[in-house]
């Protein structure tokens, strides 16, 4: 019988989770008994499988870039460029914001092909197309939600509703951290907002809170929330308060006799050492120059646009907010972090008011990233990191081949626009045994997935593989059911057409 | 309750508590094994059914599969259930080796000597009424003191354990408040207690606690959990919600010790209800809590009837701690529910009116609120009445007055001399003074109009009437909009001068087009009277200036197209004194009321408090908050109720009627299957698992885990209760005690299992590692709320204000960020800073980062429980966070005032905070680490503002903050 909701695992597993798996062996609590004896420990030999990644650096795109402009070149769409959207595109289908037939928009910008598998990347990706070679481009994604949050909530906790745990929570219950000074799941978000759904993207549902991701913060104030001493307290100082905690609580035990107070002592420990190590990790001027200079990283530069009412109309190509939290990510899984989800927000290309066109804003956002992204496997490689790491790249959708017209019905500069399309997208993923090249095709226009369609599940389940976690049996009972991250039925795949 | 009758040679279950005689007992053994590896194949699901076979009733393990059967009562051997369960074949194993079950020998064995026992099944234990069974007998007979207490001891003897010794006074004194209050006592309460030597001493603390406003706050903490109450809506937006009001009826309710059944069946149908009362409206918030999609291009339906799913599911999960949520796409895989009986509970909840938007709302005041109304109300009645008595004298005066107004009409129409327009449009002035349009009015248009101004008694104001406008012609709307009204007098020979106008007044003007827009010099908007264009209307401005001679030259910009401009009016003026002059159609009618409200003295001052005071009225209304409520639909706009097949609400399959889950019961009598027919059927006597998931999750709070631990599961994938009898005694009790709260609470903290040291020894530790068997008291953090308003009430800084909207303690900056959402996180100064956690704002996507951390939710969806959890990011907050450091801070003050001595002041603080005084070692301890730090601090004045003070001695602050950290101060004793 599955007792995994139950709390002496949960403080058993509170343990291992911050001190690695072999657990600090104190006091005379009987933490393997408690790790063997019951569900999470007796399910582990279950859903445990061989595992490529150590680490994944997720990159998701907040509002969906325009797969049709950065890597679905379609000649036949620009053609049709100008002309009213086929009826058949549109009939039984819902949309965001499209109303009645809007016309056809072809890619905006050129494209080439790149690398020696000849992949058609936009003109607006030079750095990940100097990397292509490296990375699988998937370009059948489907998705069943259209709306930002609930897609992003689909993608990244398996259900559309509020209050699942994230992908990040599900990897560090499943794996723990192999640092024992650092959170396993960090999150770093750039662009001036948070997504759309909101910090429940990484929030731990109904797995313990231990679980939820760590937001590091890089907008100049504490990297991670209360991480600081107050003001005027030293060090030295610190040390003594923690030092009569730990000798007050030491006696409390020895009265009381709680393995609990043990976790307590260690917990404050802990958490003195990270006041350390954190702000060490996250420190990018540890980096040589040449290293800042791959990824476009400035250390300690806060962007004005990261704390502005509407950020959109700040963004500046050169704005390196993005490339810092690249540079951190590779700090963070080179430091034993399991999971370090990267968001930025902007890339919800409507084209109805200023700051989210596909003409002039895409151009910018993929400024911001571009580099970024193309030092960060750059760097993984030179470092031997890249063969343990699994990078995926992608927004929640994708954005229609039909102009959005719920203002104009005619293009105009600084406002094109393509609403949400969750019927065929393209992500992209490296490293840990993905095998590069191209993966899965749309229809002459981009509308609809021709061939080897990838879903939200199929994506989910490949990503748990990679890691080391079987997709099927790696659950959580909750609510009477075996709780998975790809969802209850069976529908989920994993990719090994895409695997080495 | 016809379905729950027990079949006849089963073994009952619990009817030997002691465990010690190892019988196989189906629910307790069998049903476990059964539930977690077979029944996702061979359970009541009949489309994941495999091979045909079910193996959650008795008949359908005995189903003849051909020859062979997998259950052959008393015959293991020739049981296939056993030979593929034991088969050593891959492909006939059983469970199949790729499905990720797999039983141990033990599992093996029970089921074994199971089928050699007969085989025999019994109904799941919690579908059976709980019923209170006779006390077990126990060997120490001087120990219980309260029926429960048997239960527990006769448990603990049969596993040759002994209960716990009593906790000192103090121990107990702060376990019991921080239980029933959430605060911990202070230590006047303590000491009193702790010599109060008197039979009833504990029972005085528990009246007094349960009769304390802190009850009622800290004990709704644990319903707004079950009612995912936030102020914010969820999803991308995330909006503010005003829901306050409901968390002020929870606390309300709970310090009034409603009882149970009225407290569910005005939450869940209160506006079902005979003529419903306010309060009976406010609890309906319980199920508006739900969340809303604001984001742009959403399907309103789809987050409608997500709303609608949620309330089922948590309503089941809330009463009856069952899961429903599988049934939504298909039937239930472990427990005899249907996707039929899913989506027939759906249709109960599917008939209200919210469709994903905020209304229907309705205003809610606050008893604050309520008073001032009734005080204002009353100040308006007796104004009235004092006016409907008129002085002697009035009479004379009014007649005198209206005499002086015969002298001259009230309002003389004026001449036009000549006009200019854009569009060549001429008005004709008829004798009675009016003008009209020669022909067609333009789509837009500006007039100059010339007009005489007479010589003698200077004029007051001016005044427009319009006339309603002829039907048919070009223009379909017949309003008016005169965006801007300017005037300029113009003296024989001297240049013109610009005139203003003051206090416009109209009989009528349409909303967002007042009166006032059209003098204030913007042409965006001005006067305008849909709907009420086809009738007469007035306007009047007063002239800040009286004039007298000359020529008045008004311009009336008229340009807001569609033909909306004045076809027929007049411009009038007036020499008598403003006040005198009102908007009226007919300035002659209502002239009484008129010298009544501004000209004669003695009603005029009546008059005048009676507007303010009404003034006051309307604003106040205005103030109250708009709290969502349920309504049902009116008949004839009833949703078509139909299944969503795999949970799509766009995939609709067969139709489906409003009906309870009847497995549980059926409707109470002169009840219908709508929401006021759940709850009383949630609280029917037959009900099995209401009571029983109550009184488990009150125990839970208390004791750190239920009886049953899986709190959000009493089917047959939960755990079984460690005490089933004292779980049904405290069941029926609760009812018997009519639902009360306060009761059940009473019951459990004055028991002598409660009052158990929670010391643990290592033998103790060996035996019961869980403390399952409650041999100890219970032990476990506190919760998020209760870490901050101890560390309030330590310090002396929390403010004992009750209810009202939620507040803004220091957040750190930033940490609001949400998409398209201009609310802002600003930090509360002044009393709102320190109210008790239970009020901090809760938004869903970004929770306040201390509560969250210390294992609160967010608010998103129904919480049965916070599983607790141990980690460094909680000391960085209690030692880092700006509140916890300003509570050292004013504690270190409390502490230096308390006394000269050092060792005093540090007993002082270790009290407030731990309420039991320090052992010798500890003061040694904490006496050291003040003198190690008195030099640590070179500069003083920045930590002093880290603490928020001007002056202090920051050792004491450290010190003060170091108490606030320890493990047995974050922990209940």
């Amino acid at each position: 019988m599955d007792l995994s909701l139950n709390l002496q695992n949960t403080q058993a597993i509170t343990r291992r989770h911050f001190f690695g798996q072999t657990g600090l062996g104190f006091g005379s609590i009987a933490l393997n008994h408690l790790l063997t004896s019951n569900g999470y420990a007796a399910k582990e030999k279950g859903f445990r499988i061989p595992a490529k990644a150590k680490s994944i650096i997720y990159l998701h795109m907040a509002g969906s870039p325009s797969q049709i402009d950065l890597f679905e070149n379609k000649p036949a769409l620009t053609k049709f460029h100008g002309k009213d959207c086929p009826k058949e595109y549109l009939e039984g289908k819902r949309f965001a914001f499209i109303k009645g037939t809007p016309k056809m928009m072809g890619p905006v910008f050129d494209y080439k092909q790149r690398g020696e598998s000849g992949q058609w990347v936009s003109e607006l990706m030079p750095g990940l197309s100097s990397v292509i070679d490296d990375v699988c481009v998937i370009r059948s994604m489907h998705t069943e939600q259209f709306n930002h949050s609930p897609a992003q909530l689909l993608l990244q906790t398996g259900n559309s509703l509020l209050g699942y745990p994230s992908m990040g929570s599900w990897v560090t219950y499943g794996l723990g951290s192999s640092n024992e000074n650092l959170p396993g799941f960090v999150v770093l978000a750039s662009g001036g907002k948070t997504p759309s759904a909101g910090k429940s993207l990484w929030g731990s549902g109904f797995l313990p809170t231990l679980y939820q991701g760590v937001q590091c913060r890089t907008d100049g104030g504490d990297p991670i929330l209360y991480l600081s001493d107050p003001k005027g307290l030293s060090r030295k100082a610190r040390r003594k308060t923690l030092d009569a905690i730990k000798d007050l609580n030491e006696y409390q035990h020895k009265h009381v006799g709680d393995p609990e107070t043990l976790t307590r002592i260690s917990q404050y420990e802990l958490a003195f050492r990270m006041q350390m190590s954190v702000p060490e990790v996250m420190d990018l001027k540890k980096e040589p120059d040449h290293v800042l200079k791959m990824y476009g990283a400035k250390p300690g530069h806060v962007s004005e646009s990261e704390s502005a009412a509407d950020p959109r109309q700040l963004y500046k190509g050169n704005d390196p907010t993005f490339a810092n939290n690249c540079l951190l990510a590779r700090r963070l899984v080179e430091n034993g972090v399991r999971f370090v989800q990267l968001y930025d927000w902007g890339w919800d290309h409507h084209g109805s008011s200023l700051g989210e066109s596909i003409d002039e804003t895409l151009p910018i956002k993929c400024q911001q990233i571009d580099r970024a992204i193309a030092g960060l496997i750059t760097d993984l490689k030179q470092r031997g990191l890249f063969e343990e790491t699994l990078i995926v790249w992608g927004g929640e959708f994708g954005r229609t081949p039909m102009m959005q017209n719920n203002v104009r019905n005619e293009l105009k500069k600084g406002f094109y626009g393509r609403d949400h399309h969750p019927h065929a997208f393209t992500m992209w993923m490296a490293g840990a045994g993905i095998k590069p090249g191209a993966y899965g095709e749309t229809d002459d226009i981009g509308y609809y997935i021709a061939e080897n369609p990838v879903g939200i599940r199929d994506l989910q389940s490949t990503i748990l593989h990679q890691i080391g976690l079987d997709p099927h049996r790696f659950s959580f009972a909750y609510q009477g059911l075996n709780q998975r991250l790809i969802g209850p039925t069976e529908e989920g795949k994993v990719v090994h057409d895409i695997l080495v | 309750m016809r379905l729950f009758i027990v079949p006849l040679g089963i073994i009952l279950f619990g009817t030997t508590e002691t465990g010690a005689a190892e019988e196989i007992q189906f629910n307790r053994d069998v049903r476990p094994i059964l539930s977690a590896n077979c029944f996702s194949c061979h359970g009541p699901d009949k489309k994941a059914r495999k091979a045909k076979l079910r193996l959650d009733t008795r008949d359908g393990a005995l189903f003849d599969l051909g020859g062979y059967k997998a259950l052959e009562s008393g015959k293991a051997d020739d049981s296939e259930l056993i030979l593929r369960i034991e088969s050593d074949d891959p492909d006939e194993i059983m469970p199949p080796p790729d499905s990720g079950h797999e039983l141990t020998a033990k599992d093996k064995k029970t089921l074994r000597q199971w089928i050699n026992n007969g085989g025999d099944y019994e109904i799941h234990w919690s579908l059976k009424k709980p019923i209170k069974t006779s006390l077990p007998n126990t060997k120490k007979k001087d120990w219980p003191r309260h029926p429960l207490d048997h239960f527990i001891l006769n448990k603990l003897e049969a596993k040759g354990m002994d209960p716990s010794q009593d906790l000192d006074r103090h121990r107990w004194i702060r376990r019991v408040s921080l239980d029933l209050t959430g605060l911990p006592p202070t230590i006047e309460e303590a000491d009193a207690f702790a010599v109060d030597k008197s039979k009833e001493a504990h029972k005085k603390v528990v009246d007094r606690l349960l009769a304390s406003n802190g009850y009622g706050e800290h004990w709704a903490r644990m319903w707004l959990d079950l009612a995912r109450f936030a102020d914010t809506k969820g999803y991308e937006k995330d909006r503010h919600r005003d829901v306050w009001r409901y968390r002020d009826w929870v606390i309300n309710a709970l310090n009034q010790d409603m009882p149970f059944d009225q407290f569910t069946i005005e939450q869940l149908a209160g506006d079902l209800l005979p003529e419903p009362t306010s309060d009976q409206m406010l609890a309906t918030a319980f199920h508006r809590n739900t969340m809303e999609n604001d984001e742009g291009g959403t399907d309103n339906e789809e987050f409608r009837v997500a709303a609608v799913k949620d309330r089922v599911d948590t309503t089941i999960q809330v009463w009856m701690g069952l899961t429903m949520g599988c049934a939504k796409c298909h039937s239930h895989k472990y427990d005899p529910i249907s996707i039929e009986d899913y989506y027939s509970f759906y249709a109960v909840f599917n008939q209200t009116e919210d469709a994903d938007r905020v209304t229907p709302v309705m205003p809610f005041p606050t008893a604050e609120q309520s008073a001032e109304l009734k005080e204002l109300e009353i100040k308006v009645s007796s104004l009235n009445q004092r006016l409907e008595v008129k002085p002697d004298d009035f009479t004379d005066a009014l007649a005198k007055w209206k005499k002086q107004l015969a002298k001259e009409p009230l309002w003389k129409p004026l001449k036009l001399l000549k006009m200019k327009s854009k569009k060549n449009v001429t008005l004709k002035q008829a004798k009675n003074g009016s003008l009209s349009v020669d022909k067609e009015n333009p789509d837009r248009d500006t007039w100059v109009l010339s007009l005489e101004v007479p010589e003698g008694k200077p004029l007051t104001a001016i005044r427009i009437d319009s006339f309603p406008k002829k039907k048919g012609g070009k223009w379909k709307d017949k309003n008016v909009a005169l965006r801007e009204l300017t005037a300029e007098w113009i003296e024989e020979g001297k240049n013109p001068v610009s005139l203003s106008f003051t206090n416009p007044r109209a009989d009528f003007s349409q909303r967002g087009w007042e009166v006032a827009k059209a003098i204030d010099r913007k042409t965006n908007a001005g006067w305008a009277f849909s709907p009420k264009a086809a009738q007469p209307h007035a306007a009047v401005f007063d002239l800040a200036k009286p004039i007298s001679g000359g020529r008045l030259r008004l311009t009336l910009e008229q340009e807001y197209g569609q033909g909306l401009l004045f076809e027929e009016f007049r411009l009038s003026a007036s020499t008598y004194p403003t006040k005198w002059l009102s908007p009226e159609i007919d300035p002659m009618r209502n002239l009484d009321q008129l010298f009544e409200e501004v000209e004669y003295p003695q009603t005029r001052e009546l008059h005048a408090q009676l507007k303010t005071a009404k003034d006051k009225v309307n604003q106040l209304k205005n103030s109250f908050s708009k709290t969502p409520v349920m309504r049902e639909l009116p008949t004839n706009r009833h949703r078509d109720n139909r299944l969503h097949n795999r949970g799509n609400f766009l995939d609709q399959g067969k139709k489906v009627s409003p009906a309870v889950l009847e497995l549980f019961g059926k409707l109470p009598d002169g009840t219908k299957a709508d929401r006021l027919g759940v709850a009383r059927w949630l609280m029917e006597e037959d009900n099995p698992l209401t009571a029983r998931v109550m009184v488990n999750r009150i125990w839970a709070r208390l004791f750190g885990k239920g009886l049953i631990e899986t709190e959000e599961d009493f089917g047959s994938q939960g755990l079984m209760p460690s005490h089933p009898q004292l779980l049904d005694w405290l069941a029926v009790d609760y009812r018997e005690n009519g639902w009360s709260l306060k009761k059940l609470l009473k019951t459990i903290v004055l028991s002598r299992t409660y009052r158990q040291n929670s010391s643990i020894s290592p033998d103790s530790l060996a035996a019961d590692p869980t403390n399952q068997l409650l041999g100890r008291g219970p032990r476990f953090r506190l919760s998020a709320e209760v870490v901050r308003d101890q560390s309030l009430v330590s310090s002396d800084l929390l403010t004992r204000k009750i209810g009202g909207p939620s507040v803004m303690p220091p957040q750190p900056p930033g940490v609001w960020k949400s998409t398209y959402s201009g609310e802002k996180w600003k930090n509360a100064t002044g009393p709102d800073r320190y109210r008790r956690a239970l009020y901090t704002y809760l938004k869903r996507t970004s929770p306040h980062p201390a509560m969250i951390t210390f294992d609160a939710g967010s608010g998103e969806v129904c919480q049965i429980r916070r599983i607790r959890t141990n980690t460094p990011l909680q000391a960085l907050i209690t030692l880092n966070d700006e509140s916890y450091l300003e509570a050292s801070g004013a504690l270190a003050n409390l502490m230096q005032k308390s006394s000269n001595e050092l060792a005093q002041q540090i007993t002082f603080g270790f009290r407030r905070v731990l309420t039991r005084p320090p052992n010798p070692e500890e003061l040694k301890r904490l006496t050291d680490l003040y003198h190690q730090l008195k030099p640590e601090f070179s500069d003083q004045t920045a930590f002093l503002s880290s603490a928020k003070l001007e002056k202090g001695d920051p050792a004491m602050i450290a010190l003060a903050s170091v108490l606030l950290n320890l493990d047995e101060t974050l922990m209940k004793p």
